[in-house]
């Protein structure tokens, strides 16, 4: 039995055929082949699927693919592009935060997600935001450097905010 | 030390770019046409032998495509572990398990799998396959293994019971005379415990059989030749129809798939064949934590002596670390131990033992630091101890025994350069060891406290195992350069230093320069990316493929420019006489006084040449030193251990890229604090893993980072690339015993066994009130 989800996903309207058991990282990685979003765990204990829902950032291995009917949904693919990175990208790449790369999408999508509501975060808020992600390369030191100077440059930057 | 124009410099990493736009490719991210998927049957017993077992009604179920056992695959003994491919003579590598066996000897042991056109499907198959087990007694601990009591795992253990290969055995001096020459002796058992890699990307592989009978798989292999290798044998199929790659990209890795990824590779590749469709194979996380391997646990006894000046003057030190149910590196981590060991001090009588013993429990492997860890948190509270005996200070006490460089020592190479005593001043400057006895006033409920712990490893693998390298360097026809390496990169930053290295030696720019690595059929051998080895060894490859190619440039360009080859250098990608500027000229002014790689490249590419280089070494060996200074906090009233701050301070030789090597340290660092407090897997009575989730597993989060300061302390060492040492897994080496040599200043309680959990701390504290 499937069914199809309507939803906004990086700014488009997009359908897709789901069963009611997809999660929503089922669907983004074998239905849409984005596959930026990773499954490091299945049972949201790892933060590597992260992505953002109407502005929160959800583990996507525990969302049913149909609860993400009609909502905005937001992955790394969605974010940025070569030709002009998102600035936590930017400053991920540029501070040494990317190790095997196989936590980045996720910690960036969490870390957006708190930059999309507190654009001027304190260490600890970034710590907070980004505790549910795991990262077992980087002792997070570079990670959450990246961040505040992502969120330095977003402040220096107002017009690219969002 | 010298300047160079690449080399030394933060450059962004080449794979930054795809891994933050989330278009890196990972094995669990590869989908190929009429791919199946492959799950895994799991023994639920610690120790049973398959009486019988029925795949039919599994077979039956649509969608399912195939099914393998014991009855339908190679019964060829291996050892996943790259060892198997690596072993010098007179060792033999301990070769002790099937793909899948009649015999399960721990819970999670494999004992069939399906491949179906989903991993829905695979799954539900997996319940219709009938295994009637006959249950044998099951044993633990490594101790109670080797007794005579005990059940035995394998049969064929030349060294004792449950010994599961050769053990080390080290000496130097005169250990019993030495003792008695001692002013002041210490001896100590210490307990460590299993510690998990938990990588991010679980092991997989995908595995496609040609029609021709050629194999490709990709997969989270740290060491992609050595894998190839394996299959080469498990499968009797020649090497050359065998191509083994990442596709480029590994979760992480940690030295959890140094040959095999479990058994990700042997058993996709057995579905496929029996399928004749692609199979991938994911492990799950509850997988992954049960059934790959582990950092060894065990019990390390120290005896250490002194003269009453302080002068280290005698050691003896013995290992038993429980390997579990397969060997893997089970005979090289307690070599590792004891080498590390002995190798940290002046010390003119020493002994050193160490064995592994199986049980039924998850195997135990490689794990960052192979064996070092778990020596250094004993020999580093041993030193912490007998300091206090003597009464002297622990960062006094190690300056004044530390090695130079010069001494004897029982490794075969030399220590050829040190920055230990620099690493350990500007740690404990950095740290404030002055306010150590001053950190807390009576009646304190939270107390303070700051250790020190020190340590060294190596830069590659030799002498515990072979250990070589190679590389190509292709010079394209508009000049620009690419690099054949069989190292992958598993996050530590290969593919940006190795180019690093190269545009330096062959003095071009850093853009021009693009890298293939770990991939079998496109690069020459590599042992792979773990024993701190890679930029160390592989860089040295690339260096010699640099001259190598360089020379060709030259003495091609000394005909064109009329001068000796000697007369000539390259910088910037342009070929100059020295002591004449280089600079970027592209007009047709005479005489020709240079010419760019792009000129001379599409100039001999009309005269049907290209300049290839390869680079074969073989390495020396050489010791990075690293001091770690940590300052803990700890609630007497729950119980609960803080660590407030570290200080990590290595001196890894030159090094490349500092970025990269702080960002080595500081992921170091937070695993060897998880060592120490948290991290463990334990087992009920019936050997089932009690921690086999990340819920459950209790490794640090982004909320529980102490403050952190690496500091680089750079030396040269002669024998590495522009001076550069080994670094990956240093950061995990003294971790442990800083903190709990800080706990010790902080309570006055020692304890013996990591991790150092609230409910150990809490029990401790209670029993001395």
């Amino acid at each position: 039995m499937s069914v199809i989800l309507t939803f906004t996903l990086n700014g488009e309207i997009t359908e897709v055929a789901v069963s009611p058991s997809d999660t929503l990282l089922d669907i983004l990685r074998d239905k849409l082949n984005l596959v930026g979003s990773k499954k490091g765990c299945g049972k949201g204990e790892c933060g590597a699927c992260t992505v953002i829902m109407n502005g929160e950032a959800v583990n996507s291995c525990l969302v049913p693919a149909l609860k993400a009917s009609g909502a905005n949904v937001e992955t790394i693919e969605g974010i940025g592009s070569v030709e002009k990175f998102h600035p936590l990208q930017e400053s991920f790449m540029d501070l040494g935060a990317i190790q095997c790369g196989f936590c980045t999408p996720g910690m960036i999508m969490s870390s957006k997600a708190l930059l999309d509501k507190n654009p001027n975060p304190a260490r600890e808020d970034v710590r907070e935001a980004i505790s549910g992600n795991i990262c077992r390369c980087t002792g997070y030191v570079k990670i959450e450097e990246a961040v505040l100077d992502a969120a330095k440059k977003l402040q220096e930057r107002p017009a690219r905010r969002g | 030390m010298k300047n160079y124009n690449v080399v030394g410099h933060s450059v962004r990493r080449f794979d930054a770019v795809e891994k933050a736009t989330g278009t890196a490719t990972f094995t669990t991210d590869i989908k190929l046409p009429g791919m199946l998927y492959g799950k895994v049957l799991r023994s639920p017993h610690p120790h049973a032998r398959i009486i019988s077992i029925d795949t039919t009604e599994a077979e039956k179920m649509p969608g399912v495509k195939a099914a393998a056992t014991y009855k339908n695959t190679p019964r060829v003994k291996y050892n996943g572990a790259a060892t198997s491919m690596i072993t010098l003579p007179p060792m033999a590598p301990v070769e002790d398990q099937y793909v899948f066996d009649n015999v399960v000897r721990y819970v999670g042991d494999e004992v069939a799998a399906v491949a179906a056109i989903s991993e829905a499907v695979a799954e539900a198959a997996l319940k219709l396959i009938k295994v009637e087990y006959e249950a044998l007694p099951a044993v633990y601990d490594p101790l109670e293994a080797v007794s005579p009591a005990t059940p035995e795992v394998h049969k064929e253990c030349r060294e004792g019971k449950n010994i599961s290969g050769d053990l080390t055995k080290l000496n130097m001096g005169d250990v019993e005379k030495g003792f008695a020459e001692c002013d002041v002796v210490i001896e100590d058992t210490f307990k460590v415990p299993v510690q998990k890699q938990v990588q991010m990307e679980t092991q997989s592989a995908v595995a496609q059989v040609g029609l021709d009978g050629k194999i490709t798989v990709w997969s989270t292999t740290q060491a992609p030749h050595p894998c190839k290798m394996i299959l080469s044998k498990v499968f009797n199929i020649p090497q050359s129809k065998l191509r083994v790659l990442n596709p480029p990209y590994i979760g992480g890795g940690f030295g959890v798939r140094i040959g095999f990824s479990g058994k990700a590779e042997p058993i996709a590749v057995a579905l496929s064949m029996l399928a004749k469709r692609p199979v991938k194979v994911v492990y799950t996380r509850e997988e992954d934590f049960i059934a790959s391997d582990t950092r060894h646990a065990g019990y390390i006894t120290v005896k250490l002596g002194a003269k009453k000046d302080g002068a280290f003057h005698c050691i003896d030190m013995n290992a038993t670390l429980n390997t579990g149910a397969y060997a893997s590196w089970g005979v090289e981590a307690p070599a590792v131990l004891g080498c590390m060991g002995l190798a940290v001090y002046r010390i003119p009588n020493q002994n050193y033992i160490g064995r592994s013993v199986y049980t039924n429990t998850t195997p135990a492997g490689a794990m960052r630091g192979f064996g070092n860890p778990q020596g250094i948190f004993a020999l580093e509270s041993a030193v912490d101890m007998i300091a206090e005996k003597l009464g002297m200070d622990p960062v006094e006490l190690r300056l004044k025994n530390i090695i130079q460089v010069g001494d004897p020592w029982v490794l075969p190479y030399q220590c050829a350069s040190t920055g230990l005593a620099e690493c350990i001043e500007r740690g404990a400057k950095s740290i404030g060891w002055e306010r150590r006895s001053k950190l807390n006033r009576p009646g304190d409920k939270i107390l303070r406290g700051i250790g020190i712990g020190v340590g060294t490893h190596c830069s590659n693998a030799w002498p515990w195992f072979g250990d070589y390298s190679n590389a190509y360097v292709t010079v394209h026809q508009d000049g620009s350069v690419h690099l054949a390496t069989g190292v992958p990169d598993m996050g530590t930053g290969t593919s940006t230093t190795l180019p690093q290295i190269l545009a330096e030696a062959l003095g071009v720019e850093l853009e021009s320069v693009s890298i293939t690595f770990a991939d079998t059929q496109a690069t020459p051998f590599e042992i792979g990316s773990h024993a701190s080895r890679t930029c160390y060894c592989a860089g040295n490859a690339v260096v010699a493929a640099a001259q190598d190619v360089r020379k060709q440039l030259l003495d091609y360009a000394a005909e064109l420019l009329k001068v000796p080859p000697e007369k000539l250098d390259i910088k910037n990608s342009i070929i100059y006489i020295m002591g004449e500027t280089a600079v970027d000229c592209s007009c047709s002014c005479a005489p020709v006084r240079q010419i760019s790689l792009k000129e001379i490249a599409w100039r001999a590419h009309q005269q049907n040449k290209q300049f290839i280089g390869v680079g074969r070494i073989i390495p020396e060996n050489a010791p990075p030193w690293h001091a770690h200074l940590a300052e803990v906090e700890v609630d007497t009233e729950t119980g609960q251990v803080r660590v407030i701050k570290v200080v990590a301070a290595h001196d890894a030789g030159k090094v490349i890229n500092p970025v990269i090597v702080e960002g080595q340290i500081q992921g170091g660092v937070l695993q060897g604090v998880g060592y120490a407090i948290s991290e463990e897997i334990r087992y009920n009575d019936k050997g089932k893993q009690l921690h086999d989730a990340f819920h459950k597993y209790m490794l640090p989060t982004a909320e529980d980072v102490p403050e952190m300061e690496a500091i680089i302390v750079e030396t040269n060492e002669p024998t590495g690339p522009f001076g550069a040492k080994g670094v990956g897994e240093c950061g995990m080496v003294p971790t442990a015993p800083a903190i709990t040599n800080a706990f010790y200043n902080a309570t006055g309680i020692r304890l013996k066994e990591i991790p150092l959990t609230q409910e150990k701390v809490f029990m401790a504290l209670k029993e001395r009130a």
